[in-house]
């Protein structure tokens, strides 16, 4: 293995130095369309289309058909080659694409945090777009915050995937709500009850007690420690006062009950054991088989309701995102502030102004209502029907997720244009994660920048998760996590601090 | 080790010729060099040019500025490596898995040859040999699975049964205790039987006549195996062991990768899992490359030391 890591490395380098001196002229052949500043209508009539490879992250298991890729390329007058990477080997499969220089065009970028994500648009690698989005219809609508969230030191390297600011909540089980008589929880006491209400109170009525309140992953971000944590109030991940001094949110008392609150839950068995080695599909699978009650990720509402057909029958289900620590007060985390990633344009590629301003062009038609469509539900008719009350319904779920899915988490923007789905849960969790914009917390951080965050900040997290996951397993007390806290600060920590202090200073001035 | 000594033999015939030159050589020998010859292009082209892409080490490497742009850092990311916390325990993790490896691990596969080759009964045998290489076919993906299916704590079978039978349900998957045992035991599944091949191989070779003549001098099974089959392959056993010794730092990336989690990574995370997330998940390309690197400096010297020791212990050693 040694030696294969060695090789990488060194095929990567090898590869690097070829392919910078040859890169693509692939745009260059079908430009000719030098110049076209924004206008609504798709450009080029008599041309010929724009032919553009796109490195781009697939969220399902295989990539679309051609039914509506090619609807999409008749609009945007486009002849668009895709290079799919899965998004679970996102990590190494981008990393090592930007490594060799092996780019396309279009390079999906969504780790706006990674460190060699950042390092390289640093670099210079890619255009710097700022200047010209104001020259089209669509992109000039994006607005400030987020171009500043998407921004590096100022610099904004792509065009930003317009999200919801913030997309967390929680799905419980309402028919098991019903059963053990309690209400849709408001607060994180409540919230608790119903946990420990699922687990001993036989909510599916078999008997016995094979129920757990919450399931979980492996995962403290994107699973339910984060959105508890910002139900206590706690910062997402800094906190930054009027005197401009950065704290990490792990140094916040409030962290510290999000900790012990999942300590309770796990040590009473209401979080379910083996949380810390289960996968995503798994803890799916146990939602769905009726054996958790409490799932983090409103998203997934209709997913979840899908897999459960067939084993849980009359499964029923309600997001909630409305918990408050006690003070009435709503807060859910945003992930990105809004920003989910970056469409960027590879300077190795994109050779001249002309090409970049005819592939922002066609990032442009992209956010057109007729591509949102195509890209979001597929061919009217075909794959969706608007019913009588205007409500979007998926008429071929099979067809929808071999044509239509995959460009779904493609669409530069989610928030231009929105749908009434015609699934009530479905529907509620949309609306509430509109709601989440009244009451997302930001992290200041975003558009900030900490050498030392980009060299060593993964690693160093390190340190935290692990002991987080290890307090709330009980296998470390408060002053083994505080002795965690000050281990992160002296291998780095300190100088993240600081350094993000400096930059938050310069971007006030 | 024979290869050597026909070199040798060939050698001396060589010597006396007086303009020795390695033109005349070459001349001489040309056909042997041009057979040898596509081979030395394959380790040049693929092993020692591609070498040169370790010069990153020693700089900020930043793939768009290539080797030529990039900064010239010196000694900055050994510094590192060597000042970090992380080094210690990557260290520590890695040497107590080789030990436990050898100590553990490596003696069975010999034993469980002596044990085959005391089966008389050949068609038993051979069912034995192809029943045990099987699980060494399987990925680790699967085989980690399996553990996991069989491990956890909700559900796990183990625990299961412990708990029926009234003792306390551990979490094997994510307590750092058991992981060692755990990954051992894995080991110990999946090579045992497929690591017996080449020691087969050198019990099939041992002369006949031997073992008449210590039966004629009335040795026992256990005799003859103690005082004639296992010298007899003591060399292959020898080798085998410096060839481990020299693959100390690396266990294996895929396997411990598979079992790493928050909970373990104080006693599991290992060079090559650390080079993996260093260097390809977050991209610090030169970090990782000087980590490979200090990974192979150290294989290398324990390689060479291991086989110096053994030829001084009067064995034949690996070169």
């Amino acid at each position: 293995m040694k030696k294969k890591l060695i090789c990488m490395v060194i095929f990567i380098t090898v590869m690097s130095t070829l392919l910078s001196a040859c890169g693509g002229n692939k745009a260059n052949e079908a430009t000719g369309n030098a110049g076209t500043s924004g206008s609504a209508t798709p450009a080029g009539e008599s041309e010929k289309p724009l032919e553009l490879t796109w490195l781009n992250i697939l969220h399902t298991a295989s990539p679309p058909t051609d039914v509506v890729k090619s609807k999409i390329e008749e609009y945007t007058k486009s002849k668009i080659t895709f290079n799919w990477v899965p998004d679970a080997s996102k990590e190494e499969r981008i990393t090592t694409a930007l490594a060799s220089g092996e780019l396309a065009d279009i390079v999906t970028l969504t780790m706006m945090t990674n460190s060699s994500v950042r390092s390289s648009l640093k670099s210079g690698l890619f255009w710097d777009v700022g200047a010209y989005l104001d020259d089209y219809d669509n992109l000039k609508n994006i607005p400030a915050e987020v171009r500043t969230a998407a921004s590096i030191e100022g610099v904004l390297y792509g065009v930003p995937f317009q999200k919801n600011l913030a997309r967390s909540g929680l799905v419980i089980r309402k028919d098991w709500l019903d059963k053990v008589g309690l209400a849709v929880p408001t607060t994180l006491d409540e919230l608790y009850e119903v946990a420990k209400a699922f687990t001993e109170k036989d909510p599916d009525g078999n008997g016995k007690q094979d129920t757990t309140g919450f399931g979980d992953r492996s995962d403290l971000r994107y699973s339910s420690f984060k959105l508890l944590s910002s139900y206590f109030g706690t910062p997402n991940g800094w906190k930054v006062d009027e005197s401009g001094k950065f704290t990490p949110e792990f140094d916040t008392p409030e962290y510290l009950q999000t900790l012990n609150y999942s300590r309770n839950l796990y040590e009473n068995g209401y979080l379910a054991k083996d949380f810390a080695v289960t996968a995503k599909t798994d803890q799916q699978q146990q939602f769905a088989q009726g054996k958790t009650g409490i799932y983090t990720g409103m998203v997934d509402i209709k997913n979840l309701h899908d897999l459960s057909q067939g084993l849980q029958e009359g499964m029923e289900l309600v997001p909630v995102n409305k918990i408050s620590n006690g003070d009435g007060k709503y807060r859910v985390w945003s992930e990105g502030s809004g920003v989910g990633g970056l469409l960027a344009f590879p300077k190795s590629e994109v050779k001249t102004e002309e090409e970049l301003k005819r592939l922002l062009q066609f990032v442009n038609d992209l956010i057109d209502e007729e591509v949102f469509m195509l890209m979001t539900g597929g061919i009217k008719g075909t794959h969706y029907e608007i019913d009588a009350d205007g409500a979007f319904k998926i008429i071929d779920l099979e067809k929808w997720q071999a044509d239509v899915q995959p460009f779904a988490s493609s669409r530069p923007s989610e928030v231009t244009f929105s749908l009434k789905d015609a699934n009530p849960e479905k529907e509620m969790s949309n609306q509430l994660i509109k709601e989440n914009n009244d009451f997302a917390v930001l992290d200041p951080t975003v558009p900030l920048d900490s050498a030392t965050a980009n060299e060593k900040g993964t690693e160093m997290a390190k340190i935290i998760t692990d002991a987080s996951f290890k307090f709330i397993m009980g296998e470390l007390d408060e002053a083994g996590f505080k002795e965690a806290v000050e281990s992160w600060k002296k291998s780095g920590g300190t100088q993240i601090i600081a350094e993000y202090e400096e930059a938050y200073k310069k971007a006030k001035q | 080790m024979k290869v050597s000594t026909v070199a040798a033999a060939r050698q001396i015939p060589m010597e006396k010729k007086k303009p020795t030159t390695i033109l005349a050589n070459l001349k001489r020998y040309k056909l042997l060099y041009l057979m040898i010859f596509p081979g030395v292009l394959y380790f040049l082209i693929f092993k020692y040019l591609p070498m040169g892409g370790l010069v990153i080490a020693f700089q900020d490497y930043q793939p768009y500025k290539g080797i030529t742009g990039s900064e010239w850092v010196g000694f900055k990311h050994f510094i590192r490596l060597f000042t970090e916390p992380t080094f210690f325990m990557l260290l520590r993790n890695t040497l107590v898995l080789f030990a436990m490896n050898i100590v553990l691990f490596f003696p069975l596969p010999i034993i469980l040859a002596l044990m085959l080759n005391e089966v008389k009964q050949r068609h038993f045998k051979n069912l034995v040999q192809t029943i045990i290489y099987i699980p060494h076919f399987m990925s680790w993906v699967i085989i980690v699975s399996i553990t996991y299916v069989f491990m956890t704590v909700d559900g796990g079978v183990i625990n299961e049964l412990m708990a029926s039978m009234g003792f306390k349900k551990i979490s094997f998957l994510t307590s750092p205790e058991w992981l060692r045992t755990v990954y051992i035991g894995q080991i110990i599944w999946k090579e045992l039987g497929w690591s017996t091949i080449i020691y087969l191989a050198a019990i099939t070779v041992v002369d006949p006549q031997l073992y008449e003549a210590s039966e004629m001098d009335g040795a026992g099974r256990l005799r003859k195996t103690w005082h004639v089959t296992l010298p007899a392959i003591r060399p292959v056993i020898i080798t085998l062991l410096i060839l481990k010794i020299g693959s100390t730092l690396d266990l294996g990336f895929e396997h411990m990768y598979l079992l790493l989690n928050s909970l373990n990574r104080e006693v599991a995370e290992i060079f090559d899992t650390y080079i993996y997330t260093a260097g390809l998940k977050n991209g610090q390309l030169s970090f990782s490359t000087t980590v490979g690197l200090f990974k192979g400096i150290v294989g290398l010297i324990l390689v060479i030391g291991s086989n110096k020791l053994a030829k001084k212990m009067g064995e034949d050693g690996v070169y």
